[in-house]
């Protein structure tokens, strides 16, 4: 089995209730999974998913609220817009554009949400490590 | 800034910074500082000499400045102020990390640094069509650049860059060249280099150096002047064995165009011309652009106030530090290509082309600012044809 590295972005609201409904009924999630809680998908931009690629990323997903749920009004709108923009850069770099993925859930969807983290788990594991990962790092700051 | 000490003496000594007279025109003269920054070249001069010990205020300058190069084209004693603040802030990425606020969150510097990847196996020719020829091994070829990444990521703004990539090997078609565009090519590294990350940007260079070897490749025709100027200045520098010819695009046509042959249609246009730091103070070509704009009939060309050898910057170098400043030069830039009465405005760098239309849009100046702008290449590619005379 591949050995690779998953990123997962989600929102604090609905899909971070999953992500802890889910924690609370004690349901499997895949390993080698690291998840970043952030307000809300529309503070995640461009450059943020380019670096966890540069940064050795074999997938990111984006977990987000349903675009109506959206506690600012137009976070999962951005984060639609981002990944499709990103998608293309990720095509033209040769990473391909399927690393990179996006859903979305409603509150209670705890089942969906796991489900969903494993399913991207999988996708990635037969893809295999990301291609382009640059050999060195130099990033203070 | 005691433990790099001798570092700093090296790079001082290299760039003659001891023959400063204190006369202050790099500060007179900095587009940062007369847009009201709190910088000042000659005052970061003083300090390296005399007051190392103010290690924050050398280290917030150093990543201040825009490299454009006006300060060392004024100076007297030929201090080389861009280069030395390149030096300084490869000195100082290594030991204090990288600063600089970088812009679009440093989107950019991400993917030029994704590219040291050797095993990249990038799709980048999505962009050449059936109406341009070109190979894939040969002697010549022509070097993208980061043209079809800024085509997705400015998208937002209306850059159409990939069109002076097609535009270039139109040209070069013309002139009867069929040049291999590699699937491979990295960025060439100018950005990396300009903020301080020299081991990556060594990484790009050999890169692109073994995928010019694998295809054959004698002779590297490029239109981007920092693609220019990395390639031709750099890349011998980093690699002892580079045999490679590196020609720039708009010499190459303005050496065929005078052999004769060709001529350009008219083009009713009143034009004037943004000088690229890289291509005019660094790179010393003023004239080639001039000389093939003068070439069209029916053209009017009208220099801006500040052009040639005082052209002001685009406003940004190597996406860092865009800020209010930043825009003001823009502004100031954009007013005096309006004052030339001019309806468009022709420049030969892609990153002017991206600034320039960025400060375009503020919403705020819109009608007082829009002009069409085009690149040089563009321009000559649509005018250009065989007279057979």
């Amino acid at each position: 089995m591949n050995h690779v590295s998953l990123l997962g972005i989600c929102c604090n609201w609905s899909p971070y209730a999953c992500y802890n409904a889910a924690g609370m009924a004690r349901l499997k999630m895949p390993p080698n999974f690291r998840l970043v809680r952030v307000m809300c998908i529309g503070r995640i931009n461009q450059a943020l998913i380019l670096r966890a690629f540069e940064y050795g990323a074999d997938g990111v997903i984006l977990l987000e609220c349903k675009d109506e749920d959206c506690r600012y009004g137009p976070g999962p709108e951005v984060g639609h817009q981002n990944v499709q923009r990103v998608r293309r850069l990720l095509r033209l770099l040769g990473i391909g554009q399927k690393r990179l993925v996006e859903r979305s859930f409603a509150t209670h969807e705890k089942e969906e949400f796991v489900r969903a983290l494993w399913e991207f788990s999988e996708l990635i594991q037969t893809m295999g490590p990301n291609p382009a990962k640059p050999r060195q790092e130099l990033e203070v700051s | 800034m005691k433990e790099n000490g001798q570092e700093l003496d090296r790079i001082i000594r290299e760039h003659s910074l001891y023959q400063c007279l204190e006369c202050g025109k790099c500060s007179a003269s900095c587009p940062r500082q007369l847009a009201g920054k709190e910088y000042s070249p000659r005052l970061l001069a003083h300090k390296l000499i005399a007051e190392r010990e103010d290690e924050a205020f050398i280290e917030s300058s150093v990543w201040e400045c825009l490299t454009c190069g006006l300060c060392g084209e004024r100076c007297p004693s030929g201090v080389n102020f861009s280069r030395l603040i390149m030096d300084m802030r490869v000195l100082l990425a290594g030991t204090k990390g990288l600063k600089g606020y970088r812009s679009h969150d440093g989107a950019l510097h991400s993917w030029m640094r994704i590219m040291t990847s050797p095993d990249l196996q990038q799709e980048r020719l999505g962009w050449v069509h059936a109406g341009i020829r070109v190979a894939t091994y040969g002697p010549v070829a022509f070097f993208t650049g980061c043209a079809p990444y800024f085509d997705i990521f400015f998208a937002g703004i209306n850059v159409d860059t990939l069109s002076i990539a097609r535009d270039s090997v139109r040209l070069l078609n013309f002139l009867g060249i069929t040049p291999v565009l590699l699937s491979n090519e990295r960025c060439c590294g100018h950005d990396l280099l300009w903020t301080g990350d020299r081991e990556n940007f060594e990484t790009l260079c050999r890169l692109n150096y073994e995928e010019f070897k694998d295809a054959g490749i004698k002779e590297v025709v490029v239109s981007c002047p920092e693609c220019f100027y990395i390639l031709s200045e750099f890349m011998p520098e980093i690699i002892p064995t580079f045999d490679i010819k590196v020609t720039l695009l708009i010499e190459l046509l303005e050496q065929e165009f005078r052999k004769g042959g060709m001529a350009f249609r008219p083009f009713k246009h009143k034009v004037t011309y943004q000088d690229p730091c890289r291509l005019g103070r660094v790179c010393g070509r003023y004239d080639p652009p001039r000389n093939l704009l003068s070439m069209i009939p029916e053209m009017k060309f009208r220099e801006m106030e500040n052009s040639g050898r005082s052209a002001i910057c685009c406003g940004n170098n190597a996406f860092i530090n865009c800020d209010s400043y930043s825009k003001r030069i823009q502004v100031q830039r954009l007013r005096e290509a309006r004052a030339t009465d001019a309806d468009m405005l022709i420049t030969a760098c892609p990153k002017c082309m991206i600034h320039l239309t960025c400060t375009m849009r503020d919403p705020l100046r819109r009608d007082s600012l829009a002009m069409e702008i085009k690149d040089l290449v563009s321009v000559l590619a649509d005018q250009i044809e065989w007279t057979g005379k």
